[in-house]
């Protein structure tokens, strides 16, 4: 009996996992087969980007400040504080930046995506797509997935120039760092971490690659709960919640291995 | 049971286009407007009939066919369905709720698969097509869903105009124009709508912008999901009356799936009855009225 649950769990499992990877096939796949949804797709990079300039300067400003502050403690007893610059440099571009501005999108824009597609598919707008002859995974799916593959990025550089700017506020004002040697250290941080193909910084590659493969998974865990809404208006609730939970989830695992993965390939 | 309820039974058996007359002028007595829709409508369904008639003598080919359908998901919903729909037909499947009826339209529309069985539209077995050639096979399909399932962030307009940019090369302006006819032909003012969006309309024009969407394409095949659920008397009876205009203007073949035996009685030309999952009767409204079935003498007693 036991078994035989744990089995028929074991099985959805895989299916669910199997039709993921089919939806992220397709969706992927039609970015580069006709016909081409364009104003669709900037449409989307508007409300998934432009839409989240602003909580991203909000949390960015705030986390650059908070970031400061914290390790200003820490570099007083090491009577390190000149170098706060390229701690708070090294950290955002490397890592808060693009976690933070993955979680802000997963709840802000994932949350959405998932609403809009779950309420479409229980009022049957999906079903009439496909009636008039239209792919919804081309139409709805596409262009979504295209247009955060784009934004993401975009979000996190200014993310992570916006927590740099944060933590000049708190060198400057609270421990009375002239800005000149906050920047200095804080571009010192960057060549410092080496350079791929002699110009590329590695830390800006580590800090595009990780909001990039975010923006996949954001966009793709939200549609597929969102198609997948099955129960009306609860199912849509669940959808959404269910989209939140596993983005944010997945972002902060796939954090941990391509941070080893691209310390592996791009550090010495 | 009074004596006049046993004469309008009567009549219904002998006539079931009468019994409008008899029962639904008693029902709206204040309201001239809905006796003038009513009378409008009858005598749509009389021209209808003759229209049938000829239809019927000519042996029309095949337009959709479904044999021996055995569909299952954790229990059979349909069990060896078979029935066919000539070109100008207008099958309506009726049967209680639960009963599968949406899902032979979610078949015939291949947005689903039977475990066994065919479905064949224009004599091409559509099973076992691939997603993309499914997709050219509905474009000769207008489905009007239940509740319309306009998209919600595009106006009327673009709704309309939605099949037209997908799969034809139309200018703007014919696309207008088309839109415009549409309209107008399911009793819409463009001017007034085409620019408001499917959340500012009443439950009719929503239903209405559905089938202006569903026939933009000028299919050769219309589906309706309970075209007439939800909706007060007097748009019930104009809803029907748009059915019945466009199969008789269009020739358009259509499946109508509905729990409303007084439209059904008026468009159909078959009627299908689903019962325990398979066709309990297949055959004409005056046949239905005719039948000795007591399952059918039940299922009609309550109209």
């Amino acid at each position: 009996m036991i078994l035989e649950r744990f089995n028929d769990a074991a099985k959805r499992t895989v299916y669910s996992l199997q039709e993921f990877f089919v939806l992220a096939g397709k969706a992927i796949g039609f970015i580069f087969v006709k016909p081409f949804y364009a104003s669709d797709a900037v449409q989307q990079m508007d409300a998934i980007g432009v839409g989240s300039i602003g909580i991203v300067l909000l949390t960015g400003f705030f986390t650059g400040m908070v970031l400061a502050l914290q390790s200003s403690v820490q570099l007083k007893t090491f009577g390190a504080t000149d170098y706060i610059g390229s701690l708070i440099s090294g950290s955002m571009i490397r890592e808060l930046g693009p976690v933070l501005a993955g979680l802000m999108v997963a709840g802000r824009v994932g949350s959405g995506i998932a609403a809009q597609l779950g309420s479409m598919r229980v009022t049957e707008q999906i079903d009439a797509l496909n009636t008039l002859g239209t792919d919804p995974i081309k139409k709805l799916v596409t262009p979504r997935v295209l247009a955060a593959l784009i934004m993401l990025p975009v979000l996190t550089v200014i993310n992570d120039f916006i927590g740099i700017l944060g933590g000049n506020v708190i060198a400057t004002f609270y421990l009375g760092k002239p800005a000149s040697l906050y920047w200095k250290t804080v571009f010192e941080q960057i060549l410092n971490g080496g350079f791929t193909l002699r110009f590329i910084p590695n830390d800006f590659i580590q800090g595009l690659i990780k909001p990039f493969v975010f923006g996949g998974i954001i966009s793709l865990v939200a549609c597929y709960y969102g198609l997948k809404t099955t129960g009306g208006t609860e199912g849509v609730g669940v959808s959404t919640t269910r989209t939140v939970v596993t983005a944010s989830i997945l972002i902060l695992v796939t954090d941990y291995f391509l941070t080893q993965i691209i310390l592996a390939i791009f550090q010495p | 049971m009074t004596d006049e309820d046993d004469r309008r039974k009567f009549q219904e058996r002998r006539h079931p286009s009468e019994k409008d007359e008899t029962a639904m002028p008693r029902r709206a007595r204040d309201s001239g407007r809905v006796r003038a829709a009513i009378r409008t409508e009858l005598e749509e369904v009389a021209e209808q009939s003759d229209h049938r008639a000829t239809r019927e003598r000519a042996a029309a080919p095949k337009v959709i066919s479904l044999e021996n359908i055995y569909l299952a998901f954790d229990e059979p919903i349909l069990e060896n369905v078979s029935f066919d729909a000539k070109e100008g037909d207008t099958i309506v499947v009726v049967g209680e709720s639960g009963t599968g009826k949406s899902t032979i339209l979610k078949l015939i529309l291949r947005l689903l698969v039977p475990d066994s069985g065919r479905v064949s539209i224009d004599g091409e077995e559509i099973t076992h097509l691939t997603f993309d050639d499914a997709l050219k096979v509905r474009q000769k399909m207008g489905m009007v869903f239940q509740g319309a399932a306009l998209f919600d962030s595009m106006s009327v307009y673009e709704n309309v105009a939605y099949p037209l940019r997908e799969h034809t090369t139309l200018g703007e302006d014919e696309i207008e124009a088309r839109v415009r006819e549409k309209l107008e032909f399911v009793d819409l003012e463009p001017d007034r709508v085409m620019d408001q969006l499917p959340s500012e309309l009443s439950g009719g024009m929503k239903k209405r912008v559905g089938i202006a969407r569903g026939m933009a394409n000028n299919p050769e095949i219309m589906l309706y999901d309970e075209p007439t659920s939800g909706l007060d008397p007097l748009t019930t009876a104009t809803i029907t009356y748009l059915i019945i205009k466009l199969q008789r203007e269009l020739q358009v073949t259509s499946v109508v799936v509905s729990h409303d035996i007084r439209s059904a009685f008026r468009m159909a030309s078959k009627i299908a009855l689903l019962a325990n999952k398979r066709i309990g009767f297949f055959g004409s409204p005056e046949e239905m009225t005719g039948s000795d079935d007591p399952y059918i003498h039940d299922f009609l007693g309550g109209f």
